[in-house]
């Protein structure tokens, strides 16, 4: 497996896997959105709430809101070894207390005090509910390692997914350059350049073949190249995109081990 | 009770844009056209902008009671 033409841009991550089975890139896809574990705030205990939202409502939004995640330093509760409890190992405690003193006051997630300065929101600016003048909200949240298997507030990826690599071909010969291609192709991969009609950016194509079926003299040729896979991570925050992959390779590789293991009997499952 | 303030995420990729509401706000009241906004914002799938195209805050209306 090669790993060619990286990209890495804002929290994006792109590249190219060479010489890999799709099997093998989807196992890794996956991963990715199922089982690289991230933090997230899972229970709150509501002192006061006047605000015109639920509190199951704030609870749900508290949720959703992606958290800076510091792997290293901490373990799933349940595999921690205060036994489920919570603990400063496999517990971040957060909390707010605002009370609006004008209208129309709004609780950001800046407003989350957190007991780990490496576990913050990872934008200040989540609005999580309004308020009128004298209302009150006054909760402590916890958060804790879990996966997107369990709830996809846990996935650390929002958008994953990957492609063939597309082949886009022009057979100069019989091109009349009617132009038709530059027209049609939604990603404007063509071009008519010096009475030329150039490809550019063909990475780019989606595979349409609308460029194929609007050409009168059969000049395009589309296809895509089974041995190069493109693949696209695009985080929440919560960990940077080459982190979840690296993640996910250790996880895969873990999996396989234990699939080994299973095979040659050596395995606990086994006994 | 469905989209009183803007959703965290977006419902369908998970994307993260309830941080980005005001500017969006801000920005489509001043008159620019929400395409470009949208696009200058990093909101490259349609599932995403469509979250913040139609939303509607509801909340200052239930503020009041």
């Amino acid at each position: 497996m090669n790993i060619k033409e990286t990209f890495i841009n804002g929290g994006i991550l792109r590249f190219t896997l060479e010489g890999v089975d799709v099997s093998i890139a989807n196992s890794l896809r996956r991963i990715m959105i199922s089982e690289v574990p991230t933090m997230a705030i899972d229970e709150i205990y509501v002192a006061e709430n006047t605000t015109p939202l639920f509190d199951e409502i704030i609870a749900h939004r508290l949720g959703l809101i992606p958290l800076k995640t510091d792997l290293d330093s901490y373990t799933f509760k349940d595999k921690c070894s205060c036994q489920g409890v919570g603990c400063s190992r496999c517990q971040v405690v957060f909390s707010i207390d605002k009370k609006a003193e004008t209208d129309g006051e709004i609780i950001y997630s800046r407003d989350l005090k957190s007991d780990d300065v490496n576990v913050t929101p990872v934008t200040p600016n989540i609005p999580i509910a309004k308020m009128a003048r004298g209302q009150r909200l006054t909760l402590e949240a916890y958060a804790r390692l879990g996966t997107g298997k369990e709830h996809a507030k846990w996935e650390p990826v929002a958008a994953c997914f990957y492609k063939y690599k597309p082949i886009v071909e022009l057979d100069t010969g019989k091109c009349n350059l009617c132009g038709a291609c530059v027209s049609e192709c939604p990603k404007n991969i063509f071009k008519i350049e010096k009475n030329k009609v150039v490809i550019e950016n063909a990475d780019t194509c989606i595979l349409c073949l609308e460029c194929v079926n609007k050409c009168k003299p059969n000049a395009i040729r589309v296809s895509y190249d089974k041995n190069n896979i493109m693949f696209t991570v695009e985080s929440t925050g919560a960990l940077p995109p080459e982190r979840i992959f690296l993640e996910a390779l250790k996880i895969f590789d873990d999996k396989l081990s234990e699939l080994r293991s299973i095979i040659t009997g050596k395995s606990e499952v086994d006994k | 009770m469905f989209k009183i303030l803007i959703p965290v995420r977006c419902f369908t990729c998970g994307k993260l844009i309830a941080d980005k509401w005001e500017e969006f706000k801000e920005r489509t009241l001043k008159g620019e056209d929400p395409k470009k906004v949208l696009d200058e914002m990093g909101f490259t799938r349609y599932c995403c902008r469509r979250m913040l195209l139609s939303h509607v805050n509801a909340i200052d209306e239930i503020l009041k009671f």
